[in-house]
Formats: C-alpha cells, sequence, structure tokens
C-alpha cells in the first residue's frame, strides 16, 4: 500500500492526434499539505499534466487520483480541485463579491454563511474594502488575490496554479509569489504549480518535478535539483551551467591539465563535469595571486568578454576546452579586463559529474 | 477557515433528473395522440391514441423508456448507467421514429414531444457513458442541433435531388435530361434568328483555343500546361460564346452574374479606396451610411422603384429624355438592378481587406524607389486580390440566387431562380422546379467550393500583425475625381429611387396620373396593415429560436469537441449557401406529406426564417466567442459550475451584444426576405414581401409603393435602435478582451 497522497499520478499519458505525445506514462505522488511545482520549458508537458489534474483536459493513458479516489473520468466540476490561472479568469462582468461567491452559490451555500465565507476569504489575502469593485478597476496584483480568494474560499482538495505570475511585473512577481507561499504554508493546502521560471519555482516550492518532452527528468527538493542534478538538462535549466569533459580516477577529477578532488561516489571513467559558472575561480595568469595546492594545477584560459551585471560581473573564457561562462562578485568583477589570460580553477562544492553525455535520465 | 464543508458528492441528482426526462417520455406517449390526421397539430384524435394504434411494436417505446427511467435511479456504476440510457432512450427513439416514417403518419403532440425527451435521455446516456466528452446539456444539444439541421436542412435539400430523380417511385433520369433539353434551360440554335447562334458559339470557342494556345507557345509553357491552358481557353470561348448568343435560362443568369458582380466589384474597390484615403470626410461617412440599405431594403424594391425612374413612363426617361422604352425589362435592367443592390456588399467585403492594407508597406515599396504606380502593381494589388476575389464570387452567388429583380425586371428571358419558382407556380411541374433547384443550388455550391478552396488559402488579411495608424498616401488627384464623381452618381441614383418609392406612395397613378393623395395609405391601412403586423409578429417569433440556435450551435462548434463538429457546422451553414428558391421547393416538397407535414401553417414559415437566419447568428456568436478567453468558462467550471450554468452566469451576460444583434438581423431579414418564404406562404399565412410582390405584379404600384415605405422606414429604425444599444453596451466586450 503506497503512502497516502491527495494526488497521484499513474502512467499517465496525453497524445494530441495520433503522433504527438504531450505526457508520456507520467508517475507522480504528491505528498500533503505540500507545494509541487511542475518546471519545464515550453512544450514540456506541465499545462497539459496540470490541466489533465484539473479535468479540463481528457486523459489518453493511466489514471489520476485524488485522495485515494479514482477521478480519471470525472468532470472537472465534480473534482473539488480549483484552479488560479494566468490571466486570472475574472469574471469581468461581476463584482469582487460575486467572484468569489461564485462557486459557494454552485455548492447551495447562501445568506449569511456565504458573506461570511466569502468575508474570511478576502480577508486571508488581504482585500477586505474591495467587495463592491469591478475586476477591471483593480491592479494585476489586486486581481491575482481576488482569483486566489475565489479559489481558496471552496477549500479544495487541491489547488492548482497554471504560471499565475506571469502577467506581472518583475517586483510585484517576486512579494505576490512569497504572500502565496505564506498562505499555501499557512493553510496548508496542497497545491500544485506550474511555471517556466526556474527561480520562481527555486524560491516557491516544497518539491520541484523538472520535465521535458513530456517525462519526468528529475524530481527532489530545490536543494537537491541545484546541487545534484540528475541529468545535463536539469542542470542546464535550474540555474545555468558549464559542461566539459573529464576523467575520474576515484578520488579525483581530471579536466585537461587540471586535477582536483571529488570525492562523491561515481563510477571510474570517463564523465561530464558540470560546473556552475560562480564556482569559477579566476587568477591572473602573471602568477601574481596563484591558487594554492599546486598539485591541483589550473586551467589556462583567457577572457574573451566581460558583462558588467553590477553585484556580479559575468565573464566569458576561451579555454583548451571550449568556451566557459564564470559569474564573479566581490571585487574580483571588476579586475579583468578583455584579453587577460587567466588561470582557472573550480570550487568544488559547485562542481558535479554526470555520465558522459550527461543524457541519461533517473 | 474552517476545513471542508463542501460536499464531494456533487455528482447526486445526474441519474435522478435523467429518470425525470425518461418517465415524462413515457408520459407523453400516453397521454398525447402520437399521430394526427391533418394539418392542425393540436387535436386530441382518439384513433392516434396508442392503444388505437395497430401496432403492438410501439409500445416498445414506453417500455424502453422505463428501462431508461429504471436504470437511471438503479445504484448501477456510471458508465453502466450511461450505457443502458444510451441504448434504451435511442431504441424508444428509433420505435417513435420508425413507426412515423414508415406509416407516413404525421407526427402528433405525443411524438414530437416524447422524442424531444428521449434524446435528452440519449443526450445524458452519451454524457455518463463518456461517449460525447461532455455533460449531459452539451451532449443533449448537440443531439438537438444535429437532428435539427438533418431535419430542417439536409432533408429538404435531399427531398428536392430526390424530386428531381425519381418519378412515380423510379430511379430515372429522364426528367432531369428532358428539363435540361427544353429552350427555357438552354436554347442556342434560335429559330427566328437568320443568324446561326451554333456557329458564332462554335467560332467563339475556336477563337479561345488558338487564342489560349498562341499564349502558351508565347510565354514557353511545358507540354500538360499548353494542354490544359488551350482546353481551359476554348471553354472559356464556349462560354462567352454562349453568353453573347444563346437563350434560356443558364446563359442568362451567367451573363447576369459575371456583369453585375464585375461592376458591383469594381466600384466596391472604387468607393473603399475612396473610404479610406479620400479628404472628405462627408463621403466617408455617407459610404457607411449606403451600406445599411441592402440590409434594411427587400431585394426587389430597387427594382420596383427603376420602372417608377426608368420604365416606359419613368420620370427620367420619359419625362425627362422623352424615351418610351421598355430596355429595363430583361438582362440590363436585372443587372442594373442587382448591382445597386450588390455594390455595398462588394464594398463592406473589399472594405475590410483595404483597412487591412498597412501603409508601411507602401511606403518601403515608394522608399526603395517604386513608382506609385509599380507599388501598385506590386504590393498594393496582390493584397486586395483576395479581397476583390471574395467579393466578386460573393455577388456572383447573390446574382444566381436573386430572386426579385429577375421576377419584376426579368422581362422575356428565363433565369434559373425564377425558373424554379414558374414551374412550381405557374407549370405546376414540381419534377421541373426540383430539376432547376438542383441546378441552381449545383452552380452556387460549386462557387462557395471555389470560394473556400482559393481563398481559404490566400488571405493575407491576417498575416500582418498590428496595422498601423498612419495615414495612407492620397489617391493620386484624377483617379480621386473620377471616383467621387462616380460615388456622387451612384448615390444620386440610390436616393432618386428610394425617393422615387416614397413619392410614389403619394400619387394617384405614377406617369399617368400625377395627382397628390393618401388613398394608397387608406387602401393599405385596409389591405396592408394587418399582413404587415402579422409578418412582425413571425418575424420576431423566428428570431429569438434563429438567434437562439445560431448562439448555441456557435458556442458547440467552437467550444466542444466531438465527433461530427465539423458536419454540424458545415451543414448549418448549408442553409445560408443555399439560394432561398431552393430552400423553399425543398421546404414544400418536404413537408407537403408524410411524417413531418407543417405546410399550410404559421409553422413552416417561422421554421423556414429560423434554419435560414440562424447563420447569421452563428457567425456573430463565434465572433463573439472569440472574444472571450477560454479560461473564463474553465474557471467557471473548476469553481463547480456545470456548463449550462457556465453558458447561463458568464457567457450570455458577456455576449449579450452579439446575441441581440442576431436577434435583430434574424429578424431584419425575416422581414425583407422574399425568394424562400414566397413558397411556404398559404392563405392566412400571408407576409408583407409576399403581398408587395404580387402588387407590383399587378400594377397596384401605388399601395406597393405605401407598403415598401412603411417596411423600409420601420426596419430603419430597427437597425438605428441596435446601433444605439450597442454603442451604449460596447464598452463591455471591449473589456472582455483584456
Amino acid at each position: 500500500m503506497p503512502a497516502p497522497a491527495p494526488v497521484r499520478l499513474e502512467g499517465v499519458t496525453k497524445k494530441f492526434g495520433q503522433d504527438v505525445v504531450a505526457v508520456d506514462r507520467l508517475d507522480l505522488a504528491i505528498t500533503p499539505g505540500s507545494l509541487v511545482t511542475l518546471l519545464g520549458p515550453s512544450g514540456c508537458g506541465k499545462t497539459t499534466t496540470l490541466r489533465m489534474i484539473a479535468g479540463l483536459e481528457p486523459v489518453s493513458g493511466g489514471s489520476i487520483l485524488i485522495d485515494d479516489q479514482d477521478v480519471t473520468r470525472l468532470a472537472a466540476n465534480h473534482r473539488d480541485v480549483t484552479m488560479v490561472f494566468q490571466s486570472y479568469a475574472l469574471f469581468p462582468h461581476m463584482s469582487v463579491f460575486d467572484n468569489v461567491a461564485y462557486g459557494l452559490r454552485i455548492a447551495k451555500v447562501s445568506g449569511a454563511e456565504l458573506a461570511r465565507r466569502v468575508k474570511d476569504a478576502l480577508a486571508t489575502v488581504g482585500m477586505v474594502g474591495l467587495e463592491k469593485r469591478s475586476p477591471a478597476a483593480l491592479s494585476g496584483g489586486q486581481q491575482q488575490r481576488v482569483a486566489l480568494a475565489r479559489s481558496l474560499v471552496l477549500e479544495p482538495r487541491v489547488l492548482l496554479f497554471d504560471e499565475p505570475l506571469s502577467n506581472l511585473d518583475a517586483k510585484l512577481r517576486r512579494r505576490v509569489r512569497q504572500e502565496i507561499r505564506d498562505l499555501q504554508q499557512r493553510l496548508g493546502i496542497t497545491s500544485v504549480y506550474v511555471t517556466h521560471d526556474q527561480e520562481e519555482a527555486l524560491a516557491i516550492s516544497d518539491t520541484i518535478v523538472v520535465m521535458q518532452g513530456g517525462r519526468i527528468q528529475q524530481q527532489g527538493s530545490p536543494h537537491e535539483l541545484y546541487t545534484q542534478p540528475a541529468n545535463r538538462f536539469v542542470a542546464d535549466f535550474i540555474g545555468s551551467a558549464n559542461f566539459l569533459p573529464g576523467e575520474y580516477d576515484g578520488s579525483s577529477v581530471r579536466v585537461g591539465p587540471y586535477r582536483f578532488a571529488y570525492e562523491q561516489a561515481f563510477p571510474k571513467g570517463a564523465a561530464t563535469v558540470m560546473v556552475r559558472p560562480e564556482a569559477v575561480r579566476l587568477a591572473s595568469a602573471d602568477g601574481t595571486d596563484a591558487p594554492g595546492g599546486g598539485e591541483a594545477g589550473f586551467l589556462p584560459g583567457s577572457v574573451k568578454s566581460v558583462s558588467y551585471l553590477g553585484i556580479t560581473s559575468e565573464l566569458l573564457l576561451d579555454t583548451p576546452l571550449g568556451e566557459l561562462a564564470s559569474s564573479v562578485s566581490g571585487e574580483g568583477r571588476s579586475r579583468f579586463l578583455r584579453g587577460d589570460a587567466v588561470q582557472i580553477t573550480f570550487h568544488t562544492a559547485g562542481v558535479y559529474l554526470l555520465p558522459e553525455g550527461g543524457e541519461a535520465g533517473l | 477557515m474552517s476545513v471542508r464543508s463542501i460536499p464531494h458528492a456533487r455528482t447526486k441528482g445526474r441519474g435522478g433528473s435523467a429518470a425525470v426526462y425518461a418517465l415524462a417520455a413515457a408520459a407523453a406517449f400516453l397521454l398525447l395522440p402520437f399521430g394526427r390526421p391533418g394539418r392542425p397539430f393540436l387535436t386530441l384524435d382518439p384513433a392516434f391514441r396508442p392503444w388505437n394504434i395497430d401496432a403492438p411494436w410501439l409500445w416498445l417505446l414506453p417500455v424502453l423508456a422505463l428501462v431508461a427511467a429504471a436504470a437511471a435511479l438503479a445504484p448501477l456504476p456510471t458508465l453502466r448507467r450511461g450505457n443502458v440510457l444510451t441504448f434504451a432512450g435511442a431504441g424508444a427513439f428509433l420505435v417513435g421514429a420508425v413507426w412515423l416514417v414508415t406509416t407516413r403518419t404525421p407526427f402528433g403532440m405525443g411524438a414530437l414531444l416524447s422524442l424531444c425527451l428521449l434524446v435528452v435521455v440519449v443526450g445524458y446516456g452519451l454524457s455518463l457513458s463518456g461517449r460525447v466528452r461532455a455533460d449531459p446539456f452539451v451532449a443533449s444539444s448537440i443531439l438537438f442541433t444535429g437532428l435539427l439541421v438533418l431535419l430542417l436542412v439536409v432533408y429538404p435539400l435531399v427531398t428536392v435531388l430526390q424530386a428531381a430523380v425519381v418519378v412515380n417511385g423510379k430511379f430515372t433520369l429522364a426528367k432531369f435530361v428532358a428539363t435540361l433539353q427544353t429552350n427555357r434551360f438552354i436554347l442556342i440554335e434560335n429559330p427566328f434568328t437568320p443568324r446561326s447562334e451554333g456557329a458564332l458559339v462554335r467560332y467563339f470557342a475556336l477563337a479561345g483555343l488558338v487564342l489560349a494556345f498562341a499564349w502558351t507557345l508565347w510565354r514557353r509553357q511545358p507540354a500538360l500546361r499548353v494542354v490544359l491552358i488551350t482546353l481551359g481557353g476554348g471553354l472559356a470561348g464556349l462560354v462567352v460564346g454562349l453568353m453573347l448568343f444563346a437563350r434560356g435560362a443558364v446563359p442568362s443568369s451567367l451573363t447576369l452574374a459575371v456583369i453585375a458582380a464585375t461592376v458591383a466589384t469594381l466600384l466596391g474597390l472604387g468607393f473603399a479606396l475612396l473610404g479610406q484615403r479620400t479628404r472628405f470626410r462627408f463621403v466617408k461617412a455617407s459610404l457607411g451610411a449606403f451600406s445599411v440599405l441592402p440590409i434594411i431594403t427587400p431585394p426587389f424594391i430597387l427594382a420596383f422603384s427603376m420602372i417608377f425612374l426608368l420604365g416606359r413612363r419613368g420620370l427620367l426617361t420619359f419625362d425627362i429624355l422623352g424615351i418610351s422604352s421598355n430596355w429595363i425589362f430583361g438582362i440590363p435592367g436585372v443587372a442594373l438592378a442587382q448591382i445597386l443592390a450588390f455594390t455595398p456588399i462588394a464594398y463592406l467585403v473589399i472594405q475590410g481587406s483595404v483597412a487591412a492594407l498597412d501603409a508601411a508597406l507602401e511606403e518601403a515599396s515608394t522608399t526603395l524607389g517604386a513608382s506609385k504606380w509599380h507599388t501598385f502593381r506590386t504590393v498594393t494589388w496582390p493584397l486586395l486580390r483576395p479581397g476583390l476575389a471574395n467579393a466578386f464570387l460573393l455577388t456572383v452567388i447573390e446574382s444566381f440566387a436573386d430572386f426579385g429583380n429577375p421576377l419584376i425586371l426579368g422581362g422575356d428571358r428565363n433565369y434559373l431562380a425564377t425558373e424554379v419558382f414558374s414551374a412550381f407556380a405557374a407549370r405546376f411541374d414540381q419534377a421541373e422546379a426540383a430539376v432547376y433547384g438542383v441546378v441552381l443550388l449545383f452552380v452556387v455550391l460549386l462557387v462557395f467550393y471555389a470560394q473556400a478552396r482559393w481563398l481559404g488559402r490566400s488571405s493575407f488579411v491576417t498575416v500582418t500583425g498590428k496595422p498601423s495608424r498612419r495615414a495612407f498616401t492620397r489617391l493620386p488627384g484624377g483617379l480621386e475625381a473620377v471616383l467621387l464623381v462616380g460615388f456622387a452618381v451612384w448615390a444620386a441614383v440610390v436616393v432618386a429611387l428610394y425617393a422615387s418609392i416614397i413619392y410614389g406612395s403619394f400619387v394617384q397613378l405614377w406617369g399617368v396620373n400625377g395627382t397628390l393623395t393618401l388613398k394608397h395609405w387608406r387602401d393599405l391601412t385596409n389591405a396592408g396593415v394587418p399582413v404587415f403586423l402579422y409578418t412582425m409578429r413571425i418575424a420576431a417569433i423566428s428570431a429569438v429560436p434563429a438567434a437562439l440556435l445560431g448562439f448555441l450551435i456557435a458556442y458547440l462548434v467552437v467550444r466542444q469537441e466531438f465527433w461530427g463538429r465539423r458536419l454540424l457546422e458545415f451543414g448549418s451553414m448549408l442553409s445560408f449557401a443555399t439560394p432561398g428558391t431552393v430552400m423553399g421547393i425543398a421546404y414544400i416538397l418536404a413537408f407537403n406529406t408524410g411524417p413531418w407535414l407543417l405546410t399550410s401553417s404559421a409553422v413552416i414559415i417561422v421554421l423556414s426564417f429560423v434554419f435560414r437566419n440562424m447563420p447569421v447568428a452563428i457567425r456573430g456568436g463565434v465572433a463573439g466567442f472569440a472574444q472571450v478567453d477560454r479560461s473564463l468558462e474553465e474557471a467557471s467550471t473548476m469553481l463547480g459550475s456545470s456548463s449550462f450554468r457556465t453558458l447561463r452566469t458568464v457567457l450570455v451576460p458577456l455576449l449579450v451584444i452579439p446575441i441581440v444583434s442576431g436577434l435583430i438581423f434574424a429578424f431584419v431579414r425575416a422581414m425583407t426576405a422574399i425568394s424562400q418564404v414566397i413558397f411556404v406562404v398559404s392563405p392566412g399565412n400571408q407576409l408583407t414581401t409576399v403581398l408587395l410582390l404580387g402588387w407590383v405584379e399587378q400594377g397596384q404600384t401605388g399601395r406597393a409603393a405605401a407598403m415598401g415605405t412603411l417596411l423600409i422606414v420601420s426596419m430603419l429604425v430597427v437597425i438605428l435602435l441596435l446601433n444605439l444599444l450597442t454603442r451604449r453596451r460596447g464598452g463591455i466586450t471591449g473589456e472582455v478582451v483584456a
């Protein structure tokens, strides 16, 4: 008997037409009260998966269980699942109050009970006093809160979010996402969240499910995904990464002329070395501040371009093994100029080995 | 917040309502007569009580209905319940329908009611069993609209086809061939003329062949294209020869269509360019006003007033120019009437593609060094071509389908649309009428097909992203002057025609006795106004189902996925494409006897209006749905709403404007229609346009003019009211888009 899960997908498949497989035999179990994010580039099947959980998209194969009840064939309006839409989808011809009361009225809640619950829901999202407004008279952030209240008021078994922040500007997006996270944790509502923005996913999720080509590439906490990506796709999609050909001998990794210690378990032989840009350390090639631990050596290179970004600088480096991106913070960010010869070393915390090629899945 | 107070079992009650429908179907079967002896609908004839009907198997209907009711209430798994409902409901429906069709008994109230209720039961079944991925409301709606389109659009057309090739119960092409060989259909060699038309036509075909062949040699075409183009040239020569020298309905209609469509398209293009690029605001404003005229005017009214103005005793021809000639009775007159009537249609179509032209494209061409003419030839013209072709083909179709103008001004020539009516009403030959109907339908559908195939791929209108709002280069001075004069002449003619109708209603007898009088208006209050009010009532009654059904079909076609969606769309648009006379003869043939006996009643008039005007509402609905973000419906669904509730609480309030427009256009079109209803009117169910046409034919011109004035003015008021309404509520649709 598997552990209890408010949402469980078993071999869920979605085909469009005969040939296009949007979601391919997906298995997923969601822990009660957690916020799970489906993350991936556009066309990876994340939105389709969310819409199948919602019941808005018919399933081609497999089954969907909510609270251990098979809902695969249950219509969307009977699933007791609500959704916050990218466009908010507030009914433009109804006031804020009527929007929030909409689902309650369908559930035959009326009178004082209705008014109380609408008021509670609006209070939860900090929108008291705007009940009579029309949605058109609200700002984007306010509309988003009303949409959230409208979903919360029904106390659904699962709350779904379909890229809810993508219509907000950058600053507001940070604030609203924090509000959503706080609210979700406070109320303990099991939530599934879809986004293509990895920063948003890292900030908000208990668990991230990285999808590509209709399949799950990796699933885990934000920290796990960042520090131990399962493959090249995940490594590249979560944060950014350099990939270099290397070789592992059981205790150290050799990349070109550069050798450094590596202690995590990994089969010996050829490997793809993933290096986060912020783990790339630079020293001037004139030897004035050569890295310590002489045996490790370094990777020689030269600065190809410098982009000054304020708190950090992004340097593109030419090395015998190809181009390498590095992110330099602190004082070093303005030290190197285009054409400077540099000695490159890595912080081992930002290095991770992948099987050669790095394309293998889980 | 308190936890979990929403009941999970929101699915309860669904089986219950299916049981109610099934039981109601059984009750309707038992309590109301299943058939009726004759035309009256509301009879309680005991002969058609189920126990008096000598067909024991008919009792399967209530039995199966009860089985469905039991299945709906029994604790079955949803899937099996759905299957039982589907098969029991469909079985009961078939039993009833088969009895009606095999015994050819006109349906009674019991049959109508129980069959409709059974459709709902099947809808529940299809929804619960998952065969249709939608809730019972949508599933039932799909079934209902599908059956209605089948019964009231497809079945009549099939009947026409059948009437043309089945004589005395046997399939034969004899009638078809015989009709096609009559002089009325086509006459090449006219024995009353000294020249040989056959030879002339042959020369034209030969000339076309030779010219096309020469062209292929000159342009060095590959062998296969040489053959095809040469043959095409020969065919074109043949057609031109026939148009010039042959007589009969086919050459006449063809000549008329080519002349009317060419001139109307050119005028439409000129006016569209003028409207966009002229300095004179007044011209722009009046163009808009003129484009409304054909909507509010019955198509033949202009033909009628042309007699006042240009006829034997016409104001312009006789009183001013002193000519007394019958030139307007024949192709020139009909062509002129059609040009006047269809130019606004061509203008509206072309205006769309002219408006989509991006000024930046022409500016880009100019900055690249092109002359004005070169720019027009290489940029403007190719972009306009699809719009022009569209306007041309639409006016060709309108011209072929036009019934009123050829009837009044046709003279001694025959036309396809009028021959359908003359064969039926003057020669009492239903089969011949059906043959003409089939030919006309074939021609029109062929043009529609060409339009869809050809223009479906080559529309540039949507290619550019945002149309820039920059000012266009002015038209060259000479061209603008020519267009302005052309528009002034056109406007003067139209104003004169409308004015002469109004004036004609106040003179004793046009062209003979010019004394002013109110006699015709007094006559009208006795003879015309009751019919006018009756027509208003029928038009209003038919407008409601036309608008609602059109909206529902638009919803199903745009927002739902189901098997046969395309067919439903095609079927419902078919009634729009079919010429009115063809639909008229089809209704008479299909609903005159048998299970669907409807003729000689107001019901058949209402039904013909509903299905004729519904496509206008469908188009309006489709355009409206395109403006409403789908996520609004999805949000409503996610909040627990059924699709019917979503339709009622979200979509209808947001789409009030398209629905009301559909309602009003359906009403106005019903008030001004002639070609279809002239077949289905009956004594006691007389309509304004038919009465008016009769008066024109009898020469009661004053009275007819008074009726025409009343009709035009009242429709103008209705359209103005609609304009006022949409302008005031216009903001709402705008907000929806955001």
